[in-house]
């Protein structure tokens, strides 16, 4: 019988070792002279990320129109998969033009006055002064950090160039707005580590890059003009500034927008955009039912942990949530109210239990015509127990699955899993999804299903349950789930697979998020002012500062090496 | 700021001719008597472009196969899953029998296949390739002419946007996904119309060209204290930005004049859905879009996907995905084959003859662009219900500028898939020696189908 | 938050308490709600021909009424020939609402409009339906007068059938009549919504003897679902009309709702007449197993208003692109108008129809959004006055005809038809 912490270490376990890890070389010993900065990870920002920026620094009537490149999600997050993108030529382009109109619209007649904080001597000639104090003063807001002269000077020759070609000193500046906009240090964190002073050998994360893990965590944007300050004088290193800020942050409203944008990581809600059903076998699916169903899920999680602060777990049990028009046909409740939204709270009767059983997880995890048992189980361990599950064996012998002549998807499933090469996988992916099965591909509640009723039962090894409510008492019961919600928060801080190293720091989180209530904004705030949060983890082959430039092309890699 | 080179002599040095595409006086004079090449001998410039779809094709272990056909050579008969290429079967070569050498690396499922033709080496994860895709070799080989070096396309409605192309093998490239995003992209801003009478170099561009210079002159001191893994990563935000920068010079020379290219009008929004007479129509809108990008010299190099390996095609009203078909259903005992997924495999390739005959239908030179082109064309799995990489579906599609002697079968036993992709690469004009490494290294093209 | 709570907290007693709080006019509450949303209404006819829409059958035995010979009716009219063949060009008056044949209205004595004037032409002929079976409801009670329905009911007073029946943009099998389909795609694009509330006092809503069914209007728009129909189970809130409300005493028996009393009501009817007043009116209503509720709603309507909203309605395009004359619906309302409100004695100004209608299962909510409808009650003491309503044709309709303002010559008695010798610019448009 396994300890209860090494169950919950297991089940880490298997999440943090599903895919082989880069080695990470110790925090190197400087040699002997100056150590140099060092720069730990680069995450390309989000779209959401982007568009906050740009409205925090520019004002939210700053219109974005763009194909942002797609997102890539590693063990189960994006945020992981941020440190791992690049920006394709495409998506350069799209950058660039966003980038250029965005200019535009920041130096247009009307806007001028308000964002340039200065004039220059004439309007159609270059002028470095004013140049410079527009440069610095965006500069600084989009890359996070105060440019250096070298880029200063870069965007001023650029502004001059423009102005004295276009004999216009604004477009001048529009093309050096472009150029940070477009600059890989605005598109990308750069996190940089200097050498402590604190501690001889040993590397600390910059100050602004302390403060970037901190406003993009709790309100998915740049560090606003308090945080920059506080980067700037060096006090963001001190416990009694950070905690000043932790408490800033997380009071603002706009601490929602960094749970949003955590949890529409984590519930993979990105998804809701894509999703396709078959319009004859659900007619009642729309883009409109798509996009509520994704603000349904965010806005009980929303309310449910960050205003009322309950109990993380309860989102597996507790119906109150908020519907709309078309939401609430889907469900076949009635819309009693005159606004868009209204809270609801669905009666036993239906069956629903929590954010299993709202529309987006049910339609998410299905397929176009019906509903999807085996992805649903897979979702729910993969998403509330950060268990991943393994690729199917190449050599599963598919040949021997025959069509089943069973009336329910549930009995189709269960004749496959006689067939030994199919049983090991299913047997343990599919009973979560089997206690589903009362809703169909679209989330909506069915208790038939050609002509027999649905059964809902399930064994999920040793634990048998019945129905979503089962399902939902056995996650709030099941200690391996809160302890997922602390290693995603975690790795979606960090921008991190979390590692075996991570094991005990975890653990320990989760002892506190336990003892408090499970509440969600304590535990970010727990995590934040931790060490480990700002644990500096030096990537491979770092280069040092080196007068010799890399090669002016991307080397062709000659096939068969191997990346990593 | 200058290129050390002008448009031009690059293009001599690749080319060892004159325009990039032609115009009908320079034809007339410049041409030999076929209409086929230059005067001088100098072959008119091919394009090359990947076409995948996913599921593959029927040929079960037990002897039914719904697609290689029994004759070898010219003249192969057409089987049923391959219906829809009747009308152009002379312009294509079927090549039956390759399959994946894995080394023992596992058959990542719906992965390894075309991992393996695109980058020649099976790979180790099921989301990233050990090595580019050989596309990107070809772009940089033919591509940096053009406007775009490189279109990627996803017509399958996917859940996330489909791209089998890499430069890194880790992160692919953003396909367009609908007729007027790729319109937009095309001929849309930016667009310059090779035959207006009218063409002055834009002064704006200019100005854009002064804006990524600013970006360029921090690369050193971003690049340094970089790690590894990272430093190859801002390696290619780099070269997306010296594309850019491509793009911008071209925009500053006249473009050649384009017989065949005549500038379609936008197309309408169209409802998204994943439907297989929905992807159909997805792909043929896209192709004709293509056909006439290519003509008018925006790209030389594409990737088109038609569904993704794990596709979530299906047909309308069923509640069953084409996949599920593939896995459930039964081989007949009689036929010896699965018959609603040999269905479905016809219904897919069906897109695949559209997307030939929009290419054939845009006349250029003595030909038509897809004359002008080469199209390999293959899927994830040979015999999806077991996700077999043996006899993986392949076809080259197209002219290649007269290279390829098109409308051949060509049977293997147990050779590898990337002797196809190196016979491509050699057919477009791609310095290429040898390709794939382990058991599927090579260096024997298919010399059948070379000219 | 603090609002939040108290949201939730209102949201929560309302569905405990079904029934109470704000309705207007305090009632019993029912203790059974069935709701719809009508998602099809057309006038009840009966088609007796097994193919097509116009074929002949048992109703209309030529089947439907053919285009008139606008020429031969010009003539008639007194026109000449060649004045005949001008106007009938299409190169000349065009199908335009401006032109639109305007001229065509003045064919009365002495070049009356007879849009406005029908009698001033002799009665054109209607042919009306000569079969014996009729959808539709026994209004007067009485067996002998009237159709049969086709599952054999004797009785069906539909004299608005009989009179109009063989006319193009009434004929047809259910929901393929032009007409039908014009008004209801303009209606499922979200011009309009009429719901249904039934309530009842018994234990079972199949079988109950104190049943009322009301019928109201919401501002709601009807949402169509990915196959084209319109989506059950979207809610409504009735929106209080001080003309479009309908409240019928009824009892169910076996799940098919008939009224027990008749009741005069008013609803939005789906044709240009827009007010469809109802005297004497009654239901014949089934709720079906699939939640979905269908059948008629009848009784007496005025007759005269029927002419004059497709009048209103253009009536030289109406006449074209329905193949009638005008007149001659005048006078076949006329002779089979089959009821009096003053009486029998009196002029019979109403025509006996039923109204054809087929409901979803629907969410209704009371007019102030605060709970699911609960009894059948008249919301038209809080009714909004009326304000003007918007005219059923978006453009200027004068006597009938879309006057050309531009015109040099206006269509009218004293018209001169033909232009004079070539070269000259005089003449109607």
């Amino acid at each position: 019988m396994l300890t209860k912490k090494a169950r919950w270490v297991c089940g880490v376990c298997i999440g943090a070792l599903a895919f082989a890890a880069t080695p990470h070389a110790q925090t190197p010993e400087p040699t002997s002279g100056k150590a140099m900065p060092i720069k730990v990870a680069v995450l390309r920002i989000t779209e959401t990320q982007y568009r906050h920026t740009i409205a925090d620094v520019f004002g939210p009537e700053i219109k974005i129109n763009a194909r942002f490149e797609p997102e890539k999600r590693v063990e189960r997050l994006l945020a992981i998969g941020s440190a791992q993108l690049s920006v394709t030529s495409s998506g350069f382009e799209q950058y660039f033009a966003v980038a250029s109109s965005i200019s535009d619209q920041v130096l247009d007649e009307k806007q001028r006055t308000a964002s340039v904080p200065c004039k220059p001597p004439s309007p159609t000639q270059a002028d470095d002064a004013c140049a410079r104090q527009f440069i610095e003063r965006y500069g600084e807001r989009l890359l996070r950090r105060p440019l250096t002269e070298s880029e200063t000077l870069a965007r001023l020759k650029t502004a001059s160039t423009g102005a004295k070609q276009s004999g216009d000193f604004y477009a001048g500046l529009k093309l050096a707005l472009t150029s940070l906009l477009v600059a890989p240090e605005f598109l990308f964190r750069v996190e940089t580590a200097e050498p402590d002073p604190a501690n001889r050998g040993q590397y600390r994360l910059d100050a602004y890059t302390k403060a970037a893990r901190l406003s993009f965590l709790f309100w998915d944007s740049a560090p606003d003009q308090e945080l920059l300050a506080a980067a700037r004088s060096g006090v963001i290193h001190t416990k009694a500034s950070l905690n000043q800020q932790l408490t800033r942050l997380t009071s603002s409203p706009r601490f929602e927008d960094g749970a949003r944008a955590f949890f529409t990581d984590m519930l993979q809600l990105d998804g809701m955009e894509n999703v396709i059903k078959d319009p004859t076998i659900y007619p009642k699916f729309n883009q409109s039912v798509s996009y509520s169903a994704k603000e349904q899920t965010l806005k009980t999680t929303i309310d449910l942990l960050v205003h009322k602060t309950r109990d993380y777990r309860d989102l597996f049990t507790s119906n109150d949530t908020f519907i709309n028009r078309p939401l609430a046909a889907v469900y076949r409740v009635p819309f009693v109210s005159s606004s868009d939204w209204a809270p609801y709270t669905f009666p036993q009767s239906s069956e629903r239990s929590g954010i299993l059983t709202q529309v987006s997880f049910l339609s998410l995890f299905a397929h176009p015509g019906s509903s999807s048992p085996t992805k649903r189980g897979i979702g729910v361990y993969e998403i509330f127990m950060c268990l991943p599950t393994p690729n199917p064996p190449a050599d599963v012998d598919f040949s021997r699955v025959q069509d089943s002549s069973k009336g329910t998807v549930r009995g189709r499933l269960l004749d496959h899993m006689n067939n030994p090469g199919c049983a090991g996988c299913h047997m343990r992916s599919d009973p979560p999804g089997l206690a589903l099965e009362h809703f169909d591909g679209l989330g909506q509640l069915r208790t038939m299903e050609n002509g027999t009723m649905i059964d809902v039962s399930a064994d999920i090894y040793g634990v048998k349950l019945n129905g979503a409510q089962g399902l939902g008492k056995f996650l709030h019961d099941d200690p391996r789930v809160p302890a997922c919600l602390v290693r995603n928060v975690y790795a979606y801080a960090v921008g991190r697979k979390t590692e075996k190293q991570d094991v005990d720091y975890l653990f320990d989180q989760a002892k506190a998020f336990a003892s408090n209530g499970y509440r969600l904004p304590d535990l970010m705030v727990q995590i934040a002012s931790s060490p480990e949060f700002f644990r500096v983890v030096v990537p491979s082959g770092v280069q040092r500062a080196s007068s010799t430039p890399a090669a002016a092309t991307a080397p062709l890699q000659k096939p068969g090496g191997v990346f990593q | 700021m200058s290129l050390p080179f002008n448009r031009r002599s690059f293009l001599r040095g690749m080319l060892n001719g004159t325009a990039v595409c032609v115009a009908l006086p320079v034809l007339n004079r410049f041409l030999n008597v076929n209409g086929s090449a230059f005067a001088d001998g100098a072959k008119l410039p091919v394009r090359f472009g990947t076409y995948f779809w996913g599921l593959g094709l029927t040929d079960t272990p037990t002897g039914g196969t719904r697609w290689v056909p029994s004759k070898t050579g010219y003249g192969y008969e057409i089987m049923p899953e391959l219906e829809s290429l009747k009308p152009i079967k002379d312009k294509v070569s079927v090549f039956s029998g390759f399959r994946v050498i894995g080394d023992g690396r596992p058959n990542l499922v719906h992965w390894s296949g075309h991992a393996s033709i695109l980058s020649g080496v099976a790979p180790a994860a099921p989301d990233r390739f050990d090595g580019p895709s050989f596309d990107s070799k070809v772009a940089d080989a033919i591509g940096g002419a053009t406007r775009f070096k490189v279109l990627d396309i996803d017509a399958s409605a996917s859940r996330q946007p489909v791209s089998y192309s890499t430069r890194t093998g880790a992160t692919f490239a953003m396909p367009e996904t609908t007729p007027l995003v790729l319109y937009t992209r095309l001929f849309g801003a930016g667009f310059q119309d090779p035959n207006s009478g009218d063409w002055k170099p834009d002064p704006s561009v200019m100005l854009r060209q002064s804006v990524l210079s600013a970006v360029k002159d921090q690369r050193e001191a971003l690049m340094a204290g970089v790690g590894k893994a990272d430093q190859v990563r801002l390696d290619q935000y780099f070269t997306s930005v010296r594309e850019m920068e491509n793009q911008l010079a071209i925009q500053l020379q006249r473009p050649e004049h384009c017989a065949a290219c005549v500038v379609p009008t936008a197309p309408r929004e169209t409802p998204r859905s994943a439907t297989v007479d929905a992807v159909r129509a997805n792909t043929k809108a896209l192709a004709k879009l293509l056909a006439m990008g290519l003509a008018c010299n925006q790209t030389r190099v594409f990737n088109f996907v038609h569904t993704a390996g794990i596709s979530e095609t299906y047909l309308a009203g069923e509640s069953k995905i084409y996949h599920q078909i593939t896995h459930d259903e039964p081989i007949d005992a009689t036929l010896g084959y699965q018959p609603e997924t040999s269905r479905l495999a016809g219904l897919v390739m069906q897109a695949f003859g559209d997307f030939l005959i929009e290419l054939d239908a845009v006349k250029e030179g003595a030909g038509t662009v897809l004359d002008n082109s080469l199209i390999m064309a293959f899927s994830d799995t040979g015999y999806a219900k077991i996700h077999s990489i043996e006899n993986i579906p392949m076809f080259l599609a197209g002219g290649a500028g007269g290279r390829h002697k098109a409308g051949q079968h060509i049977h293997t036993t147990g050779e590898s898939v990337t002797r196809v992709s190196l016979t491509a690469q050699q057919l477009v004009g791609a310095p290429v020696g040898e390709f794939g490494s382990g058991s599927m290294k090579t260096a024997r093209p298919i010399t059948e189908v070379i000219a | 938050m603090k609002w939040h709570l108290i949201a939730t907290a209102v949201a929560a007693i309302t569905i405990a308490f079904p029934g109470s709080a704000t309705s207007q006019q305090p009632s019993p509450s029912a203790k059974w709600t069935k709701t719809y949303v009508i998602e099809w209404n057309e006038p009840a006819m009966y088609y007796g021909a097994k193919t097509g829409v116009i074929d002949p059958g048992t109703d209309c035995p030529i089947g439907t009424n053919p285009s008139p010979d606008w020429i031969k009716v010009l003539v008639d009219a007194g026109y000449t020939l060649e004045e005949a063949k001008w106007l009938r060009n299409p190169a000349n008056p065009t199908r335009s609402p401006v032109h639109g044949q305007n001229q065509m209205a003045f064919r009365g004595k002495d070049r009356a409009n007879v849009y406005v004037n029908p009698t001033s032409t002799p009665d054109p002929g209607l042919v009306g339906v000569s079969g014996s079976l009729a959808e539709g409801l026994n209004l007067d009670g009485d067996e002998n007068t009237g159709f049969t329905s086709p599952t054999g009911e004797k009785g069906i007073d539909n004299n608005f059938y009989k009179a109009l029946g063989c006319w193009k943009t009434y004929r047809g099998p259910h929901r393929l009549s032009s007409g039908a389909l014009n008004f209801n795609d303009a209606m499922r694009d979200g011009s309009w919504t009429t719901v249904i509330v039934v309530s009842g006092e018994g234990a079972d809503p199949m079988n109950d003897n104190h049943v009322k069914v009301g019928f109201y209007v919401s501002n709601d728009k009807m949402v169509k679902d990915g196959s084209g129909n319109i989506a059950r189970d979207y809610t409504f809130r009735i929106a209080p009309h001080a003309k479009y409300e309908g409240i019928l005493p009824a009892r169910t028996s076996n799940g098919v709702i008939l009224s027990t009393a008749p009741a005069d009501i008013m609803l939005r009817d789906p044709g240009y007449t827009r007010n469809l007043e109802l005297l004497r009116a009654r239901v014949n209503l089934e709720m079906k197993p699939d939640g979905s509720l269908t059948g008629y709603v009848g009784g007496y309507r005025p007759w005269e208003a029927v002419y004059k909203g497709w009048v209103n309605a253009r009536g030289t395009v109406i006449e074209v692109l329905t193949w009638v004359q005008l007149p001659a619906v005048y006078y076949a309302l006329r002779r089979n108008a089959d009821y009096s409100p003053t009486g029998p004695g009196g002029e019979k100004t109403h025509i006996s129809f039923a109204l054809r209608i087929d409901a979803l299962p629907a969410f209704v909510m009371t007019p102030d959004a605060s709970q699911e409808v609960a009894s059948v009650e008249s919301y038209k003491a809080i009714a909004p006055k009326e304000t003007a309503t918007t005219t059923a044709v978006p453009f200027l309709v004068v006597d009938g005809i879309v006057p050309d303002r531009n015109a040099k010559v206006q269509a009218g008695p004293n018209a001169v038809i033909l232009p004079p010798a070539a070269g000259s610019t005089k003449g109607p448009q």
